[in-house]
């Protein structure tokens, strides 16, 4: 079911960024999008090994220059808006994602992580390093799920895109949590 | 923002890359804030139930040992249940991993949040007697130390606390609510909750089964296993500074229990020191004593109570004069 919902994810994002004509002249591409694709496509993959696409070692070259990317706007946005105005911007919640993407492909022992999908994810005799940063990841998603499903809901995403930004990110990160917490 | 690229002849990536532009978030007042924590909890432990392990027949007979020690007439279900789960463990640990999912995003969700805390009531009552074995409160194994009176019961007292609906009746009106748990039902009715709670807390305490000179540092110890080298040292250093001391441990944690219960009938700056010593006091339980509901062991089924006893505490925190007033009108 998750594979069929980072499926899902990476195919609304690629018809957005397609949908924005990137090969126009002065069109914006959103970044959340680029990294939903690139997230649920890992994602998709970590959970179904037939759906691998790059070995580890790229994926956490490709999630390294998002997280620096989001780390960038984050604090372009902070020193705009103040620490505070974070809650509300959407980079946050990718520079989070993009921080998670690389510890989950980085935290698991090569075994594990060379194993079919999530198989080999938390099975006996393959210790997971670092697992309370995990916990710490899983929580942090959790939470940030729960306040986005409340301003999904809310007056604030009247904007049709936005909300469907948010809703990816939603999707994202519950199946990041869990993928967190069954890696412990 | 920079062009991605730009190629000759062939397709050029000449947008540049921007991040979309996003309304101002829109703060929840207190209760809402609350019950979001709530869905946070409710969606943790839909998560955890969805762990490979709850779904063979280990979660079955890990429900079936919560029935030892109590009376047959809550006993019996409890076996029942817990057969049932371990014949059917694939599809009926599903659907109560979907229910919880649903329980927590549908809190999250503001026009489903009426409903999923009624339907959360029900469900965790139904969890605390046939899941959890009323917490063990009637087999003697209840602690508060490990998550007396059970986790799920605190998830039905919150739904309850955090109704999104303000009591109008004449008393009620006399005055602003004096904190958000007593927005729902009234501050006499919210404060008794609190005291029942605290005083339960309290009683468990002392119960021979936790008082025992060695039964605290037992139990700390065994929280050690499978836990990271960190916290095990906490538990393994907790474990030998309580020592033999179970009974005056449990003195001390049960006179804090009822100064906390006490708490809400102070004045508002001693109340505050009481709710702070509330969170301390929830803080050690969920950190020393459950191990964040052990799920850094791997194979837990929830975060345990720690973190709805702060959810508590922080609905009683008292409001500022005025601010429970304005807090009513924008009621979710």
């Amino acid at each position: 079911m998750l594979v069929g919902v980072m499926l899902a994810v990476a195919g609304v994002s690629a018809v957005r960024l397609a949908g924005a004509r990137p090969w126009r002249r002065g069109t914006v591409i959103a970044d959340t999008d680029i990294g939903h694709l690139l997230m649920a496509i890992a994602m998709a993959g970590m959970l179904a090994a037939g759906l691998r696409t790059l070995p580890g070692a790229a994926w956490v070259i490709v999630f390294g220059v998002l997280t620096c990317w989001f780390g960038y706007r984050v604090a372009l946005d902070a020193r705009a808006g103040g620490v505070r105005a974070l809650a509300g911007r959407h980079c946050m919640p990718h520079l989070v994602h993009s921080g998670a993407m690389i510890y989950m492909f980085l935290a698991l022992p090569p075994l594990a992580a060379a194993s079919a999908g999530m198989a080999g994810m938390g099975s006996a005799g393959q210790s997971l390093r670092y697992p309370s940063l995990a916990f710490v990841f899983a929580l942090v998603l959790a939470a940030s799920s729960v306040w986005d499903l409340d301003q999904l809901s809310g007056r604030r995403y009247r904007q049709e895109s936005a909300a469907v930004t948010v809703g990816c990110r939603t999707a994202m990160s519950v199946t990041m949590a869990f993928m967190l917490l069954i890696m412990i | 923002m920079s062009d991605l690229a730009v190629t000759d002849g062939r397709v050029a990536w000449r947008g540049r890359l921007g991040t979309e532009v996003v309304p101002a978030a829109q703060p929840p007042d207190a209760r809402r804030a609350l019950q979001l924590g709530l869905a946070g909890v409710w969606l943790l432990d839909a998560l955890l139930q969805y762990q490979p392990v709850m779904f063979s027949r280990a979660f079955g007979r890990m429900l079936a040992a919560t029935a030892a020690g109590n009376p047959v007439v809550i006993g019996r279900p409890i076996a029942w249940d817990a057969t049932l789960v371990e014949h059917h463990a694939v599809a009926l640990n599903a659907l109560f991993a979907t229910i919880q999912l649903l329980l927590g995003l549908g809190i999250a969700l503001r026009p489903l949040t009426r409903f999923a805390l009624a339907a959360s009531v029900a469900w965790s009552l139904g969890v605390w007697w046939l899941g959890e074995g009323l917490g063990g409160m009637l087999n003697g194994t209840a602690n508060p130390v490990t998550g007396a009176p059970g986790a799920v019961l605190l998830y039905a007292l919150l739904a309850v606390l955090l109704w999104p609906a303000d009591r109008t009746d004449s008393a009620y009106d006399a005055g602003p609510p004096p904190f958000t748990a007593a927005r729902a039902v009234g501050a006499r009715a919210a404060r008794g909750l609190w005291l029942v709670l605290w005083l339960g807390l309290a009683w468990f305490a002392v119960q021979p089964a936790n008082k025992a000179p060695l039964a605290l540092h037992n139990q700390l110890a065994g929280q050690a296993d499978g836990e990271p080298h960190w916290l095990a040292g906490i538990e393994n250093s907790a474990a030998a500074v309580v020592g033999s001391h179970g009974l005056p441990v449990s003195i001390v944690l049960a006179a804090a229990c009822v100064i906390v219960a006490a708490g809400v009938w102070l004045p508002r700056p001693a109340a505050r020191a009481t709710l702070v010593l509330a969170l301390a006091v929830a803080a050690v339980i969920w950190v020393v004593g459950e191990a964040f509901g052990m799920i850094l062991a791997g194979g837990a089924t929830d975060p345990n109570s720690g973190p709805l006893l702060a959810l508590l505490a922080l609905a009683y925190w008292p409001a500022k004069p005025g601010q429970a007033r304005e807090e009513r009108v924008p009621s979710c």
